[in-house]
């Protein structure tokens, strides 16, 4: 029996979707309903269903990082899920999902347009069934499509004006200036970034995501949600047997993550 | 003995609209009377005093009067005919004046005669040199008549373009301004309105009576936002009922999420407000503060007297501002909507209203506009 997971924090519109589903496709199973985008992404990793709906305003995490930290976390070897992002209006969103060829449904939900996404699910899933290349590895095919949808779902590169060259920040009762190229790299924390040189590290009050737009691309590259590194600084991208890739830098022993999403950047040439 | 000149103004205004011609051809003709009069007594004091050696000074002055009216109601009667209310071109003007000037002399030195009782073979010149030389005389003082006077309409009507031109210009920032209120006053979210309908149609199948509940609150929230960007000034009584459906519906919407109270005391009801200050304020505490919660909250909004303020408080348990008032969640915009609120602030009251953003305690954010109490 095919299995679902239903991501939605507001209770009636999951109640609503779980309903519409089961009206159009009666053998479906849903195996939880959660709230928020940390359970959405514990409970599917618990739970391993075929489908998730995640809904793309969550409290906790949003749609698209808790799909993205899915596919970083994803055991090896298990199916990974078919992800169907769920959204109210935002005109955004969906020239986003149209370009990354996503599946999405919108909310409110209309029973003619989901019994179209049901049918494409239940294609692919018996698809994924009959035609599984290694019986021990079904399905492998999905984590790949799903790691190039959320590429294409990542925000454009736009060439700001000016590029950062120097970042301020403050360490006791006085402002650090660093050159940027002497960062190694930007972690993301709770709420701070930490700009992490050779030999300091300094909290700044920003966001990642508003600090990618104002580097440099071609030097500055995300490697994970939480990272930006510096081409420069980069030594060796290393696999480990569970096929998780992480960096060596140059003047720096820690590691970092590389996400599955963001992967294609070490590829060898 | 002669002497002469005109009036005249080569018309405008009533046209362009200009303040001091609004008022009517009898006004404009006295005032354009008043000044060809002045203009002929200083053409009389020139011809007594400065040709005619001081001797002649009564019959200077009827013969300049007369030949200086003559010439002033030619110039005027024909720049009305020929232009009537426009302004005529400045060479067709001086050629009309040019044109005018020796009828204008003949003309007046007749009537200077009969008023006199002069034979009029003794006043007209008997050589045509002399004759040539008083219709000169008259063309000459015609024409600086002519300049002044176009010089002054000139002004006026500068005058009249440039307050024109500064009235539309106000006229225009103020028009911008409403609009970008009013736009601003009915932007209903259309993330919030689809999620809203998505509710209901969910509510209809699950619980028709919640569903009828919540239709209820959409209507009077929808019904009260538009009136609310209608109107220039609402009471707090209508603004507490416009959030109070507002916060009903995300409280349908949020569940066990959502907890509000709205405290508004009853002599407070009838005080009088712009409309949509509290709104974005509810709005930014559900949306940075509530909604990316995991547990959700609470808010508690009030209004109060205090001191000569009335003081509005929204109070939320959300996942809070730092100490630089910045939402800590990771959605953008809180800041523009902050400017927003402060720059009406700013525009409606001057520095007579307040507004501060700050850490609640134990968490949360608080925000309170303070602005002046009206009887």
């Amino acid at each position: 029996m095919t299995t679902a997971l239903i991501a939605e924090d507001e209770a009636i519109l999951a109640q609503t979707l779980a309903n519409a589903l089961h009206r159009l496709w009666p053998d479906l199973r849903i195996v939880a309903t959660v709230g928020n985008g940390v359970a959405a992404v514990q409970e599917t990793l618990a739970l391993r269903p075929d489908i998730v709906f995640f809904d793309i305003k969550m409290p906790g995490k949003s749609g698209l990082d808790a799909a993205h930290e899915l596919a970083d976390e994803w055991p090896d070897g298990a199916p990974f899920p078919l992800i169907v992002f769920v959204t109210a209006y935002d005109q955004y969103a969906l020239e986003a999902f149209e370009h990354a060829a996503a599946d999405y449904v919108l909310k409110p939900v209309n029973d003619a347009r989901l019994a179209k996404t049901v049918e494409r699910l239940r294609a692919r899933i018996e698809q994924g069934r009959t035609q599984a290349p290694a019986p021990d590895r079904p399905r492998d095919g999905e984590l790949e499509r799903a790691v190039a949808q959320l590429r294409s779902l990542l925000p454009a590169q736009h060439v700001p004006a000016e590029k950062l060259t120097i970042i301020r920040a403050a360490v006791g009762n006085q402002i650090r200036m660093i050159p940027i190229d002497e960062v190694v790299y930007l972690e993301a924390t709770d709420k701070y970034v930490n700009v992490v040189t050779a030999d300091s590290e300094s909290l700044i009050r920003t966001s990642l995501r508003d600090l990618i737009p104002q580097l440099d691309g071609t030097r500055f590259w995300q490697i994970h949600r939480s990272y930006v590194v510096n081409v420069k600084r980069i030594d060796s991208a290393v696999r480990d047997d569970a096929g998780k890739l992480s960096l060596k830098l140059r003047g720096r022993g820690e590691t970092l993550p590389v996400s599955r999403v963001f992967a294609h950047l070490f590829k060898q040439m | 003995m002669m002497s002469s000149d005109v009036s005249k103004r080569p018309g405008p205004a009533s046209a362009t609209g200009a303040p001091q011609e609004n008022s009517g051809f009898w006004p404009m003709f006295r005032r354009h009377a008043a000044l060809a009069m002045l203009f002929n007594f200083a053409c009389v004091i020139f011809s007594t005093f400065v040709l005619s050696g001081g001797k002649y000074f009564f019959r200077n002055f009827v013969f300049s009067m007369c030949i200086g009216t003559a010439a002033w109601l030619f110039i005027d009667l024909g720049r009305y005919l020929l232009w009537r209310g426009a302004t005529p071109p400045k060479p067709k003007f001086f050629l009309l004046v040019v044109a005018v000037a020796p009828a204008a002399y003949y003309v007046g030195i007749v009537a200077g005669a009969l008023l006199l009782g002069f034979p009029l073979a003794k006043v007209l010149p008997s050589s045509s040199t002399a004759t040539l030389g008083s219709i000169v005389f008259t063309l000459t003082a015609s024409m600086i008549g002519g300049w002044i006077f176009w010089n002054r309409s000139e002004l006026a009507e500068l005058k009249a373009k440039s307050a024109e031109q500064q009235a539309r210009t106000a006229a225009i920032e103020k028009q911008a301004m409403q609009a970008q209120l009013q736009l601003l006053q009915t932007q209903i979210e259309p993330h919030m309105l689809f999620n809203t309908l998505a509710n209901l149609q969910g509510l209809i199948a699950l619980d028709p009576a919640r569903a009828q509940d919540m239709l209820d609150h959409l209507i009077r929230y929808l019904r009260a936002t538009l009136a609310s960007s209608r109107a220039e000034r609402t009471t707090l009584e209508h603004e507490f009922a416009l959030l109070d459906a507002y916060l009903g519906l995300m409280a349908v919407r949020m569940g066990a999420r959502l907890a509000y109270t709205l405290n508004l005391p009853d002599d407070l009801r009838a005080h009088r407000l712009p409309p949509m200050l509290l709104q974005p304020l509810i709005e930014n505490a559900i949306k940075h503060g509530l909604e990316p919660k995991i547990d959700g909250g609470r808010i508690d909004v009030s209004a109060a007297r205090a001191g000569a303020c009335l003081a509005l408080t929204v109070a939320d348990t959300g996942l809070g501002i730092d100490d630089h008032g910045m939402a800590l969640d990771s959605q953008p915009g809180t800041q523009v909507g902050l400017a927003n609120i402060r720059e009406r602030l700013q525009a409606l009251y001057g520095d007579a209203a307040g507004f501060t953003l700050v850490p609640n305690n134990p968490c949360g954010a608080m925000a309170r506009l303070t602005l002046p109490l009206e009887s």
